[in-house]
C-alpha cells in the first residue's frame, strides 16, 4: 500500500520512533509522545498507528530482548519508504513555514 | 516492577487482536508500572480499566475502516447486538426485582451473608498468608534459615555467620538479614515501646523495596557497630507520627536514648519483614547492641546470638540444589572453625515464594485457614441453596408466562439467558452487600484482638485480589445456581401449563429439586452446627482445666528496666528490690512475686541441660527443657505445690546453684526414683545444678499440654534477668492493677513497661484460641441455621400457598384445621429429617478433622451430638409451623372458588 501523505497522529508516532532509535517499543513511543507533546496518548491509538505504519510498509519491527534483560519486546523503526515520506513531510512544513514569524503561530 | 491486577490484564487481553497480544500486554505492564509508581496504585488502576474501553473502540474502529469488518459483520454485529439484549434484559430483571421487593431483599440477604462471610474470610486469609511482599524478580529470591542443633530445620541465624556467608559463598547474588527489636521511643511525656527492625544496609535495595520518600542506607552506615545512627521510618509510623510530613528527612527520633537521623520512609506496600506485624523504624544491623538494649550483653558480634531472618538472591543461572549445596558445605565448615557454637547447625534455602511467615507457623496456619474457608463456603453454599430455591419458587410461579413466551416463539435460550441475567443481578447485588458486610465482620473481627503486649497490625485490606474473588464467587453462584431453576423453568411443557394445571397437587414431602436443595441446607447447617457444638464444648473443658497454679485475682506487670536506661545489673537488681519492698508496704498487697517467666504466658524460654544417665535422643545428646528463673517465695505466692523437699530460700541466692522440677520431670527421668540431691548441668558448664524440690506439674505453654518437664532456677548472684512481677492482694484484679501502677511511677515514673494485666486478662491468652474458634463456628452455624429456616419457611410456605384448593376441599370434607396444619408441617419435618440424618452421617465422618483443636472432648462427642439435632428441629418446626398455620385459616368456599 504507498501512501503519499501521512496523518498526524501516524507523523508523531514514527517520529518518536526515530527519536528513540533502536529503544523504539511501544510503551518507550507512548511515555515520549507525552513528554513531548505534554498530553495524555492513549497506548490503543498508538498500537493502531504502529500497526497501519507497519501494514503501509513505513515501519517494521522484529522481536528481540531488551538490552537490560526480561522478556522480548516488539521494537519498531521506520522503513526507507518511512523515512523518504517523513523527509517529504518535514520539507513540505518547512516550505509553508518559510517566511512566517518564528514561533508566532503557535496556540 | 508493580503488574496490573490480574482480573483487568485478562480483560484488556481480549481486546487485543492475538497476534499481537502478548507483546502489546507486556508494553501495557511497563506503562502501568511507570504510572503506579508516578502516581499510585489506585490512578494506574483506573488508568488500566480506561485502556480496555480504548482498545476495544479503537480496534473496532480500525477494523471497520481496513475493510476487516463491515458494519454488517456478523462477529461484530452480533457483539454489538448482544450488548444490547443485554441492557434490555437487564432492565427487565431490575423492574421484576422491583416489583417483589421482598424476595429481592430476603435474596440478596442472604447472599450479602454467605459472600460476606467468604470475602472477610478470604481477605484474612489472603493477608496473612497469600500476599506478595513486594518484592523485585521474586522467583530468585531464596529465605535462609540455619538449623537447630536439636534437628529444627528452619532457626535463625547468627550476625557473624550471616557476615561470613555474604564474603565466602558466591551462589547467591546478595544476602540480607533482618532481625526485630523492640526499644524505648522516646516522645511526649512517657516512653513508649517501638516495634522495628535491624537491617543489613542493602535490604531495601537488594530486595527492591520501594521507598516513599529518601534513600536506603549506606554501606559506610552498617560497617561499624554503634555508628550509623540513621533510621526509615515504617509508613504508618510517618502517618501516626510525623502526618505524612515530606519535610521529615533530617529529623531526628530517640530510641533508647540514642539520637537517629531519619533518611528515609519505606513504602506504604511493605509494612516489615513478619507480613502481621507492622514495622515502625528500620535501621542499620550494626545498631544491634543500642537497640537491643541488652545492657552489655553483645547480640551483634556473638556467634552463638541467632535472631537473624536472612534472605538471599541467587545469583545467575545458580540452582537452589547448588545453593543448598554450597550452603551445606559452608555450615560444615563453620561446624569445624566454631564447634562450640556451630555445631550440628547447617544453613538450607527455601524459595520465597514456598513460604508465607515461616515454614513452621506455615504448617500450623494452613490447615486452620482451609478449615475456616471451609467453614464460610458451606454458609455460602446454603444461602445460595436459599436463593436457587426461591428462583424455582418463582418460576413455578410464572410458568404460565413463559408457557405463552414459548408459545409465541421466543427461543428457549433466549428465555434462559433471561433468567439468568436475574440470577447473577441478584448475586452481584448480594456480592456488593456482602462486601460492605466484610468490612464490617473484618472490623468486628479484627477487634478481637489476641490479648497479647504488641498489638498485632493486621492491615487487612479489600483489595484487587479480595474484589476478584468476591466478583467470581457472585458470578458463579448466581450463574451455577440460577441454571438449574432457569432449565426447570423453561421446560416446554405447554399445555398443561398454559391451561394452569401445573403444580397444583405437588406436595411438600415431594423429592423435587427444590426440596433436595432443602435436605443439603439442613444437612450442611446440621454439620456446622455440630462443629459449633463441638468447639463451645471445648471451650467449656479448657474453661475448667486446672492450670496448676493460684488464678485468684493478681495483677501482673511486665518492667523492662534494660530499656529505661539503666546501665548496669546492679541497678536493676536495685531497681526490683525496690519496686517489691514499696509494693508489700502499700496495705491493699499481700504478696509479691518475681518470675522471668510465667505459667501460660506469651513467652517462650527453653535451655539446653545434660542429665547424668540420661541422654536425649538428639545428636548432641542434651534435652532441650522449658524453664524459668524466679525469686524464693515464688511457689507459696503462686500457690504451686512442693510435693517433696522444699521450695526455694532466700539463702539460695548465693552459694550452691539449686534447682525445683517439676513432677513430669521426675516422672521422666527419674521414674520411681528419689530424685532429691542429684544434679543437671548447662552442656559444657562444670557448675551443676541440685535438685532441692519437686514441684506439682503447672500447665507451662498451653492448657491442652500433657504435663511437661520444667525446671526452675534462682537468678544468679547480682543478676537478674527481666522479671515479671504477680502482685496479689485482698483487692479486685483491677485495683490491684491501679496500685502497682502507682508504686512503679513512684519508684520510676520513666519505665518502660512491656504488659500491665489482670490474672484474668493472663489466662485469656491461652484462652483465645478455643475462644474464638468457639465464637466463628458459633456465628457461622448460627447463620446457616437462620438461613435453613429461611429455607424451610420458603418451601412450606409456597406449597401451603399452592395447596390452597386442596386444602379447602379437605376442610370441606371434614378435616379440622388441625389436621391440615399438620399436614403441611409434616411436609417440612419429613425433608428436615432426611437432612439431619444426612448431617449426622457427614459430621460423623468429617469431626476427626477437629479433633486436634479441641480440648477435653472426643470429636463424636455425645451430648454435643444429642444437643445439636434437637436445636436444629426445634428451629426447624418453627419455620415449618408459620406459614403451615396459614393453611388452617383457608375458608373453604373461597378456596374452591379462587380459580
Amino acid at each position: 500500500m504507498a501512501k503519499e501523505t501521512l496523518g498526524e497522529f501516524e507523523h508523531h508516532v514514527l517520529l518518536a520512533t526515530r527519536r528513540l532509535g533502536p529503544g523504539a517499543y511501544s510503551a518507550a513511543i507512548v511515555e515520549e509522545l507525552e513528554e513531548v507533546t505534554g498530553r495524555d496518548v492513549a497506548p490503543a491509538a498508538v498500537y493502531i498507528a504502529l500497526r497501519r505504519l507497519e501494514d503501509g510498509g513505513l515501519a517494521r519491527s522484529d522481536l528481540r530482548a531488551p538490552p537490560e534483560g526480561g522478556r522480548d519486546r516488539r521494537y519498531f523503526e521506520p522503513t526507507p519508504a518511512g523515512l523518504t515520506l517523513m523527509g517529504e513531510s518535514r520539507r513540505r512544513f518547512e516550505a509553508l513555514w518559510q517566511g512566517l514569524p518564528a514561533g508566532g503561530g503557535e496556540r | 516492577m508493580s503488574l496490573p491486577p490480574r482480573l483487568l490484564r485478562r480483560l484488556l487481553a481480549g481486546r487485543i487482536p492475538r497476534v499481537d497480544r502478548e507483546w502489546v500486554l507486556r508494553d501495557l505492564d511497563d506503562l502501568y508500572a511507570g504510572r503506579s509508581a508516578r502516581l499510585g496504585r489506585r490512578s494506574a488502576n483506573r488508568w488500566y480499566l480506561r485502556q480496555v474501553g480504548s482498545f476495544w473502540l479503537r480496534v473496532q474502529a480500525h477494523r471497520l475502516r481496513s475493510g476487516a469488518a463491515t458494519l454488517t459483520d456478523p462477529r461484530l454485529l452480533s457483539e454489538m447486538l448482544s450488548m444490547d439484549t443485554l441492557i434490555m434484559d437487564l432492565r427487565y430483571a431490575l423492574r421484576r426485582l422491583a416489583r417483589t421487593p421482598g424476595f429481592t431483599l430476603v435474596a440478596i440477604l442472604s447472599l450479602a451473608l454467605g459472600i460476606g462471610a467468604n470475602t472477610a474470610m478470604f481477605s484474612l486469609v489472603n493477608t496473612v498468608l497469600l500476599k506478595e511482599q513486594p518484592f523485585t524478580d521474586r522467583h530468585e529470591l531464596v529465605e535462609v534459615y540455619t538449623s537447630e542443633a536439636d534437628g529444627f530445620p528452619h532457626a535463625t541465624s547468627s550476625v557473624p555467620d550471616y557476615l561470613d556467608l555474604r564474603e565466602e559463598v558466591d551462589v547467591f547474588g546478595a544476602v540480607v538479614a533482618a532481625r526485630t527489636f523492640l526499644a524505648r521511643y522516646d516522645r511526649g511525656d512517657r516512653p513508649e515501646l517501638a516495634f522495628g527492625e535491624l537491617v543489613s544496609w542493602d535490604y531495601f535495595q537488594m530486595l527492591g523495596i520501594p521507598l516513599t520518600l529518601g534513600r536506603s542506607f549506606r554501606p559506610d552506615e552498617d560497617a561499624t557497630p554503634g555508628v550509623g545512627q540513621v533510621v526509615i521510618l515504617g509508613y504508618g509510623t510517618w502517618l501516626s507520627e510525623f502526618g505524612a510530613d515530606p519535610g521529615v528527612l533530617g529529623e531526628t527520633v530517640t530510641l533508647n536514648g540514642y539520637p537517629f537521623t531519619v533518611v528515609g520512609v519505606a513504602g506504604e506496600e511493605f509494612t516489615g519483614s513478619i507480613p502481621v506485624l507492622s514495622t515502625g523504624f528500620f535501621a542499620p544491623l550494626t545498631m544491634t547492641n543500642e537497640l537491643m538494649g541488652g545492657l552489655g550483653t553483645n547480640q551483634y558480634d556473638r556467634r552463638g546470638s541467632r535472631s537473624l531472618f536472612m534472605k538471599a538472591r541467587l545469583a545467575e543461572g545458580v540452582t537452589l540444589d547448588q545453593a543448598n549445596q554450597a550452603l551445606g558445605a559452608f555450615s560444615r565448615g563453620l561446624e569445624e572453625r566454631w564447634p562450640e557454637t556451630n555445631e550440628l547447625r547447617y544453613m538450607t534455602a527455601i524459595p520465597v515464594s514456598e513460604v508465607s511467615l515461616h515454614p513452621f507457623v506455615d504448617r500450623i496456619l494452613v490447615p486452620v485457614a482451609g478449615l475456616l474457608l471451609a467453614v464460610v463456603g458451606i454458609v455460602l453454599l446454603i444461602a445460595c441453596a436459599n436463593l436457587a430455591s426461591f428462583l424455582l419458587a418463582r418460576a413455578e410461579d410464572r410458568q404460565k408466562e413463559i408457557a405463552v413466551r414459548l408459545a409465541l416463539g421466543s427461543g428457549r435460550g433466549r428465555l434462559v439467558r433471561q433468567l439468568l441475567v436475574e440470577t447473577v443481578l441478584l448475586a452481584s447485588l448480594g456480592g456488593v452487600a456482602g462486601l460492605l458486610l466484610a468490612r464490617w465482620t473484618l472490623d468486628l473481627l479484627l477487634s478481637f484482638q489476641p490479648p497479647l503486649p504488641i498489638s498485632l497490625s493486621l492491615a487487612v485490606e479489600l483489595d484487587g485480589t479480595v474484589l476478584a474473588f468476591t466478583a467470581a464467587v457472585s458470578v458463579v453462584a448466581g450463574v451455577v445456581f440460577g441454571l438449574a431453576p432457569a432449565l426447570q423453568a423453561t421446560r416446554p411443557e405447554l399445555t398443561p401449563a398454559l391451561k394452569n394445571e401445573l403444580g397444583r397437587v405437588g406436595k411438600a414431602g415431594r423429592f423435587t429439586l427444590r426440596n433436595s436443595l432443602v435436605v443439603i441446607q439442613v444437612a450442611f447447617s446440621f454439620l456446622l452446627l455440630i462443629g459449633a457444638g463441638l468447639f463451645i464444648r471445648s471451650l467449656q473443658k479448657a474453661q475448667a482445666i486446672d492450670p496448676g497454679f493460684d488464678t485468684s485475682p493478681a495483677a501482673m506487670v511486665w518492667p523492662m528496666p534494660e530499656l529505661a536506661g539503666y546501665e548496669s545489673w546492679d541497678e536493676v537488681v536495685a531497681y526490683f528490690r525496690t519496686l517489691r519492698d514499696r509494693l508489700l508496704a502499700d496495705p491493699q498487697v499481700d504478696a509479691v512475686t518475681l518470675a522471668s517467666r510465667l505459667p501460660l504466658g506469651s513467652e517462650f524460654q527453653t535451655n539446653s541441660y545434660v542429665i547424668p544417665g540420661h541422654p536425649s535422643p538428639t545428636p548432641d545428646g542434651d534435652w532441650d527443657l522449658d524453664d524459668t528463673t524466679v525469686m524464693p517465695g515464688y511457689f507459696e505466692s503462686m500457690g504451686i505445690e512442693v510435693v517433696r523437699g522444699r521450695a526455694f530460700r532466700a539463702e539460695d541466692l548465693e552459694g550452691e546453684r539449686v534447682v525445683v522440677v517439676s513432677q513430669a520431670f521426675v516422672d521422666r527421668f527419674y521414674p520411681g526414683e528419689d530424685p532429691l540431691g542429684r544434679t543437671i548441668s548447662y552442656p559444657g558448664s562444670t557448675d551443676p545444678f541440685r535438685i532441692v524440690g519437686v514441684a506439682r506439674d503447672t500447665k507451662v505453654r498451653s492448657l491442652g499440654e500433657a504435663p511437661r518437664p520444667y525446671v526452675y532456677h534462682t537468678p544468679w548472684p547480682g543478676f537478674i534477668p527481666g522479671m515479671q512481677v504477680v502482685v496479689r492482694g485482698p483487692a479486685q484484679a483491677p485495683e490491684l492493677l491501679a496500685v502497682t501502677r502507682r508504686v512503679m511511677d513512684e519508684v520510676d515514673p520513666d519505665m518502660v513497661v512491656f504488659s500491665a494485666k489482670t490474672m484474668d486478662e493472663h489466662l485469656a491468652l491461652m484462652l483465645f484460641p478455643p475462644r474464638m474458634a468457639a465464637f466463628l463456628l458459633g456465628v457461622f452455624g448460627g447463620l446457616a441455621l437462620l438461613l435453613s429456616g429461611v429455607g424451610i419457611y420458603g418451601v412450606v410456605s409456597h406449597a401451603v400457598a399452592r395447596r390452597t384448593r386442596e386444602m379447602g376441599i379437605r376442610l370441606s370434607l371434614g378435616a379440622t384445621a388441625r389436621d391440615v396444619v399438620m399436614m403441611a408441617v409434616g411436609g417440612g419435618m419429613r425433608l428436615v429429617a432426611v437432612g439431619a440424618v444426612t448431617g449426622m452421617a457427614l459430621a460423623g465422618a468429617v469431626t476427626w478433622l477437629i479433633s486436634g483443636y479441641l480440648y477435653g472432648i472426643s470429636s463424636t462427642d455425645v451430648a454435643t451430638f444429642l444437643a445439636i439435632p434437637l436445636l436444629l428441629t426445634g428451629v426447624a418446626l418453627v419455620a415449618a409451623l408459620v406459614p403451615a398455620r396459614r393453611a388452617a385459616r383457608v375458608d373453604p368456599v373461597r378456596a374452591l372458588k379462587s380459580e
